[in-house]
This record gives structure tokens, sequence and C-alpha cells, in this order.
């Protein structure tokens, strides 16, 4: 008898332990968040708290900012990452960097997501110089800060200096120093960037971030498709469109490609090419 | 020599069949299993994280074994007043210390070597799994890094028997381990961080700097020992480095082991 209650008293109370937990992780969900995406320790304080395990530390960061940013894709406000939230990914990955200097990750993963998104141009670049100088064998990162010299900076001659040094590392592909030269030319900016952006990703294998380049490869190819419309157009009606359907009842070409990213393509005051996207 | 040797094996008996190893071994086996989970989640430098999680599981492993297992070793023929026992035999406390120290560190040799069996063993099944994203990949990197936490284990051992020379019980020996390996660990980050605080935008008075300054030459510098980022990403660690770090281990254990004997020859027991 006594063995019988204890034995009905211990299923109920197994019973219980799994509501009981069900119903608290049910609730911790509505406490407010606990992990503070807003301030990262400083390195030289998480250098010290992580003892002898700095090189763990650092892919632990860097695993840190690859899962929030993964966990955005759920959100559906737009824009999807809040400004601060990229700074917070900034300074995570840049830590990250400051514990192992040589880890290529974070600089890959950073350059592919602070840059066009996150708006954060100079920043990449210090962190991407960092691991530049310490990777001194690996020609990727100068040939990223090369390219956000150029497409975003603006600054064709820093970009090309980078280039040149990406080019006499090992194993770096040999239209490097051609793209240098040519970038010394002003304009052919979108043309550049498609050559850029085709050599990125044939070096890109993992298939999110492939993805990634490869909408703005599309949406680089769109534009530059359309300025050369343009070009067209203005060399046979020797004055330029005012609008891009005027390229299509004149016959110039027959469609207006699609902005992968949602916007629709328009022509700028300054006879330039632009998105309603911003291509964000 | 012939006292010491018998201490030595049963020392390593006694450590080897203490209950703990296995929960430190399970543990140690779970992390490497983990290696494999986590090494998925990496999108390049796959060998990296691999190498990292495999040499800080050996590392924290073998603390655990030092910690749990090495302090009891001596610390509990004190508290058991087992040691008296042994000191009405015909050998010296010197001898004594010694045997037990052999022991302790024919023990984490043993130990270490198998945990890095399995440690090259999660290496293995993640470089299969992703055999492309090892680029600069060595194995007598991997090799060495062990070697020199190896080393590092037996330094901390030995200052572990000089704690357990003075103190009146195991716990507080395992106290003062604790706090001297983790500040040997960040000792010369601290340092660093002291002498130059700007770079945090924090104010270190002088005297933290000279009391630091002092420490830093009083504690060992058991960062030193620390090659897993290079051995992570096979970067070249010169000879003249492995030279005098083997240099700087071996004094150091030595200073601790002798005034481990001088201290314990002059304590008297109740």
């Amino acid at each position: 008898m006594k063995r019988f209650l204890a034995v009905s008293l211990l299923c109920i109370l197994l019973a219980l332990h799994l509501f009981t937990l069900g119903r608290a992780a049910h609730q911790r969900k509505t406490l407010p968040r606990n992990v503070d995406y807003s301030y990262v320790l400083p390195s030289p304080i998480l250098k010290i708290t992580a003892l002898e395990f700095d090189g763990l530390a650092s892919d632990f960061l860097f695993l840190q900012a690859l899962v929030f940013e993964g966990s955005t894709f759920e959100r559906k406000e737009r824009p999807r990452v809040k400004e601060w939230e990229y700074r917070w990914m900034y300074n995570t990955l840049s830590a990250s960097t400051d514990l192992d200097p040589y880890f290529f990750d974070p600089y890959y993963f950073g350059n592919a997501n602070l840059t066009w998104e996150g708006n954060l141009i100079r920043e990449t670049n210090t962190m991407l110089d960092k691991g530049s100088r310490y990777r001194d064998w690996d020609w990727m990162l100068p040939f990223y800060i090369g390219f956000n010299n150029f497409y975003f900076l603006q600054d064709n001659e820093k970009a090309s200096e980078y280039l040149m040094e990406a080019s006499k590392r090992p194993n770096s592909p040999s239209l490097l120093p051609t793209l240098a030269a040519r970038l010394a030319y002003k304009g052919k900016k979108t043309e550049n960037a498609v050559i850029f952006l085709q050599e990125i990703i044939k070096k890109t294998d993992d298939e999110s971030t492939k993805k990634t380049y490869e909408k703005r490869l599309n949406a680089l190819k769109g534009i530059l498709f359309l300025e050369r419309a343009v070009v067209a157009y203005q060399d046979r009606f020797k004055k330029p469109p005012e609008k891009l359907d005027e390229l299509m009842t004149k016959d110039v070409i027959r469609e207006i490609p699609q902005d992968p990213y949602g916007g629709e393509f328009y022509i700028d005051k300054d006879g330039s090419i632009k998105t309603t996207s911003n291509l964000r | 020599m012939t006292a010491i040797w018998p201490i030595a094996v049963i020392t390593f008996k006694e450590g080897i069949r203490n209950r703990a190893i296995y929960g430190i071994s399970i543990f140690a086996l779970l992390l490497l299993g983990a290696n494999l989970l986590i090494s998925s989640m990496i999108m390049q430098e796959v060998g990296k994280v691999a190498v990292d999680m495999a040499l800080s599981t050996v590392s924290f492993a073998g603390l655990l074994l030092v910690l749990f297992i090495g302090i009891n070793l001596m610390a509990k023929d004190l508290d058991k007043k087992t040691i008296y026992m042994v000191l009405s035999r015909p050998i010296s406390r010197f001898q004594y210390i010694l045997g037990k120290f052999f022991g302790m560190t024919l023990l984490i040799l043993v130990t270490l070597s198998v945990l890095s069996i399995f440690a090259g063993l999660s290496i293995v099944m993640v470089k299969m799994s992703y055999p492309g994203y090892f680029p600069r990949f060595s194995w007598s990197m991997v090799a060495l890094a062990i070697s020199f936490t190896t080393l590092m284990l037996i330094l901390l051992s030995a200052l572990s028997f000089l704690f357990a020379s003075f103190a009146s019980t195991s716990f507080i020996t395992l106290v003062l381990t604790i706090i001297t390996y983790i500040i040997g660990q960040s000792i010369s980050d601290v340092k660093a961080l002291v002498e130059a605080p700007q770079i945090v935008g924090i104010q270190v008075s002088p005297l933290t700097v000279k009391v630091v300054q002092i420490a830093y030459y009083i504690f060992p510098n058991l960062s030193l020992f620390d090659i897993k980022t290079q051995a992570a990403h096979g970067l070249a660690v010169s000879p003249s480095y492995i030279f005098w770090v083997v240099s700087y281990g071996f004094i150091y254990t030595c200073i601790a082991i002798i005034l481990a004997a001088i201290i314990f020859r002059r304590r008297e027991f109740p």
C-alpha cells in the first residue's frame, strides 16, 4: 500500500514537473530581455576575463552576432535591423577580432552585413584593416577594403592602393592589378562594381552570404543595363531621357529590369540611375 | 630516490582510482562532441574553431584534474591525518613531497595523453566533415600547444603543493590554487591594462600600478604557456620561445617544490 502511494505520488509529481516547466518557460519569454544587445565589454576587459580561453571567447562573440543576425529574419518590421543593433553587431565583431585578430569569420561576416545594410563603412574598414595587418597572407581583406573605398566612399585612389596590396598576396586572382588600374579612371563605377562583386561571389561558398551578394549583383546589373540604355538614348536623340519609360516608348530597351530589393528604378536629377529601395 | 619512486607510484594509483576522473572524462568527451555541433555553425574558418574547442577542452579538463584530484592527493593526507603513517617510516619529508609531486606529474601526463587522443579524434571528425576548411592546420602545432598546457598544469600543481605545505585544510589550498590560476592567466593582460588605462577610458591610481607590477613578478605568468591561438591558425612559434618558456616553467616549478619542502619540513603536526 505504501509503495503504491509513493509511486502514484511520484507519477503525479512528474506530470506536475512537466506542466510547471512548460508554464515557467512560457512566462520566462514575457520577461524583459536579459541579453543586453546594446553594450559590449571593452576588449581589454574581455581579454582579462577570458583567462586562457581567448580563442574560444572570440568564437562565441562571433556566434552571438551571427545568431542575432539570423534571428532578425523573423522580424516583420522594416528596416529589419535597427541602426543601434548594427552598431552593437559591429562592437561585438570588433571585440571578437580583438580577442583573436587572426579569426577570418568576423571580418567576412561583418563586411557582408555592416557595409551595405548597416552603413558602417569607415568602422568596418578599420576592423578589416586590423585583420589585413595580422592575416598578411590573405588577399581577401585588403580586397574588401578596396571595394568599400571604391564603392561607398568613392575614394578610387585608396581603393586602388588596397587592390595593389591584395594583388601582391599569394593566390590572389590575376585580374586584381587590371582592376586597380581601371579604378584610376573616373566613371564606370557600376561596371567596376559588377566586376568586383563577381570576384567576391566566386570566393564565397556558404549559401546565405552568397545569396546576399547575388541579390546585390543583380541589382547592380540592372542599374548597369539602364545606364547603358541612357547613353544609347543620348547618342540617338542628342538629349538625355527624363523618365525611364521613355527608354521603352522610344524602343531603346524592351523592358525595365526589376529591382531585387523590391524598389523601382528611376533617373535622378543628376542623370544617374537610382532605385526607391536604396538597395537595402 | 629509492623512497621517492614508491610514493610516486602509489600517488599515481590513488589519483587514477579517484571517481572524479570519470566525471572529468565524461565532461571532456561531451565538450569534444559539442565541437562537431559548434564547428558546423562556422562559415569559413571551421578548422580554427575545431582546434580552439579541442585545445580549450583539454586545458579545462586538465585544470579540473589539478584542482579536484591533485589537491586531494596531498592535502587529504594532511586532512585525514594519514600522513602520520607515512612520516613514521624511514623517509624524509623532502622525499615525501617530491614523491607526491612526481606521482601527480605522472597522473597529469597520462590523463592529458588520453584526453589529447580524444581531442585529436574530434578534430579528425570535424576535418572529415569539412575537409576544405582547414587551410592552415598543423598537427605539430596542436601537439605543441597541448605540451605547453601540460607544463602549465604541472607548474600549477607544484604551486598547490606549496600552498598545501602551510594551509590548514585542503579547502584553503583549493581556493589559493584557483586564485593563483586566475591571476596567473590574466596578470600580463592586467599589467598591460593598468599601464595604459586610457584605452578603455578608466583611471588607475599609481599605487595600483605598483601593486600589479609587483604581483607580475611574484605570480607565475601562466599566459606564456597559452599558444592556442597560434596553434589554431597554424602560426609559427620560434624555437627560442619554446626554449625560454620551457626553462621558465621548469625553474618556477623547482622553486615552488623546494619552497614547499622547506616549509613542510618545519611544519609541526599536532
